[in-house]
């Protein structure tokens, strides 16, 4: 079969407008992807902030002197030392006297 | 009619003639064609099998640059940080009323001034007046809910200390346009900035366990004592970090504006203080080295030792034949002003100039105040240098000075920053590994059975030296009820890692460094002994 002249220009043109339509879509969506990009680099932007502001926060909650004077206040603890440790075979004598054990409930029947 | 016979003119071309040129054309738009799909195609087969190098470029900044990196201590610890914050402005063409307006924003802002605040509101010629700085969101959105005309707001960035009071001289702070001003803040501002422009932390030497410790012990010592200010310093004396450093009273650098000037005055590596008998080992360590004593020769230190129209006394005085060891241990004025003259002048100056205790410390504070070390004129000022008057100089560079106990014999400079296990300190040597070893074990004694008893921990084996030097009053005079009292010391004694000294300034006549020093240091390594990886020994069973 013998494609035409004719039918070879049709088809070159067809071709070229694919190719400018293809272009266009191609350079549109690139666009698009750019906008979303950068919409992506804004928040996490945002969410870095929000995380620095989150850790200084943790850091603050955690610093040393605060906690301790909640354990004080709330559990009565106080900040110990390994010099005030006992030494090992004073710590038998120095534990409460062993309780005896309590009698087990019945399972209920 | 017909002159030329058949003379038909045919004026349309042959097909053949015809179609050429065409054809020609034709063929060019082929070749041009195929050249471009070729071209296309090639760009297309070289991105599917290398990517997008433009895509991997933006994808690589995962983490946005900020102008100041976070620093925070040696285990990760934040200490200080960089958060969105909010100017407050106005744009006065749109201010309604500017009287209501700053009464408003007084009621959030009880600090603002009034008058300043109208004044600005008022100022037309300005497109927008800043009102104040680094708001908060939440206070951001209080503001809002105002509704009030011609207020905005812009983006900025604020620092911020989580960690309050703590560490503030050694961490310091900035200016609300984040302009380095003091501390790790200012002396590393370049690193600072270098870190945030990738994303990353810097991370300082500092421990904030053991900071903490230091930081209750040391103030709740010079309270008791009524010290005017009081400092400490701990080093890594292997690799000259610091892993603890406080100034007292502090101050919180997230508002260190308000703080007075005494909070602000950084007493580590910025206040100069004659250093009285801490210096001492030292003095022995350069007779030793220089050989113009041994550690055989006993000294008569038992009369006051006249020099030309002075006389240097003992605070107690020593009976009989004292050693080096008992010159030390028991703080021996007379016994060191005899060793530094055997030294002379020149020798002793060339061993305080290796030591750092003539030149500002390297602490990368920001600030390091030079030393007061002007040359000895005469006998007398190399007698007093060698116990402890006539040089003043930072407790940071005592702090270094006394690495080489732990060094044998090199002196590692101080540092804020936290080295990498194989990043080696630069080691300058002073004295002989002998002499070290020598004067080490009189600082060990000088803790078992000397000035510096209180400082002892058992387990521990702290070797270290008391100091007390009387303060200049009025007219130059040595004021004998005031003292600086300190202790320096290094640890454990036998195999001497950390070095640690810890002063207290402007406290009473019998407030000696082995009073109110040296107990500070035994309370602070109690507890920090364990996140030192050391191990304090129980008390002992009642």
């Amino acid at each position: 079969m013998r494609i035409s002249r004719r039918t070879l220009h049709i088809l070159a043109a067809v071709l070229i407008v694919v190719l400018a339509v293809g272009l266009y879509k191609a350079k549109s969506d690139a666009s698009h992807a750019q906008a979303h990009v950068r919409d992506l680099h804004g928040q996490i932007e945002d969410t870095e902030a929000d995380m620095r502001a989150l850790k200084a926060e943790i850091a603050h909650l955690e610093n040393p002197a605060r906690v301790e004077a909640l354990a004080e206040r709330e559990l009565g603890m106080r900040a110990g030392s390994a010099g005030a440790a006992l030494p090992e075979s004073a710590i038998d004598r120095n534990l409460p006297a062993p309780r005896a054990p309590a009698l087990q409930p019945s399972a209920p029947h | 009619l017909r002159p030329f016979g058949q003379t038909t003119l045919n004026f349309a071309p042959s097909p053949a003639l015809e179609a050429a040129p065409a054809r020609v054309r034709v063929r060019f738009l082929a070749i041009a064609l195929f050249a471009l799909l070729s071209l296309l195609a090639g760009r297309a087969i070289q991105l599917a099998f290398t990517g997008d190098p433009l895509a991997r470029t933006q994808g690589a900044q995962t983490v946005p640059a900020i102008s100041r990196a976070d620093i925070t201590d040696r285990n990760g610890v934040l200490l200080a940080t960089t958060v969105r914050a909010y100017a407050l402005t106005a744009t006065p063409s749109r201010v309604w009323n500017a009287d209501e307006t700053a009464g408003a924003l007084l009621r959030m802002f009880p600090d603002l001034n009034r008058a300043d605040t109208v004044r600005r509101l008022r100022d037309r010629e300005r497109d927008v007046v800043y009102l104040r700085r680094g708001l908060t969101p939440a206070q951001r959105e209080a503001v809002l809910t105002l509704g009030l005309g011609g207020i905005g707001f812009e983006t900025e960035d604020r620092r911020v200390y989580p960690q309050g009071t703590m560490a503030a001289h050694a961490i310091g702070f900035t200016d609300v346009d984040l302009n380095p001003l003091a501390g790790a803040e200012r002396g590393l501002d370049a690193q600072i900035r270098a870190a945030g422009a990738v994303g990353r932390a810097l991370a300082l030497s500092l421990d904030v366990r053991v900071q903490y410790a230091l930081e209750t012990e040391l103030e709740s010592a010079a309270r008791a004592a009524g010290a005017s200010g009081a400092s400490a310093i701990l080093l890594d004396a292997r690799s000259g970090e610091t892993l603890a450093l406080v100034s007292w009273p502090s101050f919180d650098p997230n508002n260190a504006g308000a703080a007075p000037a005494s909070g602000r005055r950084d007493r580590v590596a910025g206040d100069l203080h004659e250093l009285g008998s801490t210096i001492k080992p030292f003095t022995i360590a350069m007779a030793l080295d220089e050989q113009v004593t041994n550690s055989a020769e006993t000294f008569d230190v038992s009369r006051p030792f006249a020099l030309g129209r002075d006389v240097i006394e003992d605070h107690e005085r020593i009976e009989g034949l004292a050693s080096l060891r008992e010159i030390l241990a028991r703080s021996s004025n007379i016994g060191a002003a005899r060793l530094a003259l055997r030294l002379g002048a020149g020798r002793q100056r060339s061993f305080l100039q290796r030591l750092g205790l003539l030149s500002p410390t390297s602490l990368e504070i920001g600030r390091n105040q030079a030393p007061l070390a002007p040359q000895a004129q005469g006998r007398r000022d190399v007698a007093g240098i060698g116990y402890g008057y006539g040089l003043a100089t930072t407790q940071a560079a005592l702090a270094g000075a006394y690495t080489v106990f732990a060094n044998e014999g090199a002196l590692v400079r101080p540092t804020l920053l936290r080295r990498a296990p194989e990043d080696a300190a630069g080691r300058t040597p002073v004295f002989s590994p002998q002499t070290t070893r020598q004067v080490l074990s009189y600082l060990r004694y000088a803790v078992t059975n000397g000035t510096g008893r209180a400082a002892d921990v058992r387990g521990l084996q702290v070797a270290g030296k008391t100091g007390t030097a009387e303060k200049l009053g009025e007219g130059a005079a040595y004021d004998e009820s005031r003292n600086f009292s300190s202790f320096a010391g290094v640890f454990p004694a036998s195999d001497p890692r950390y070095v640690i000294v810890v002063s207290l300034d402007d406290v009473h006549a019998g407030q000696v460094g082995g009073a109110v020093a040296a107990p500070v240091v035994a309370r602070v390594l109690t507890r920090a002994a364990p996140m030192l990886g050391l191990r304090a020994e129980p008390r002992a069973e009642r």
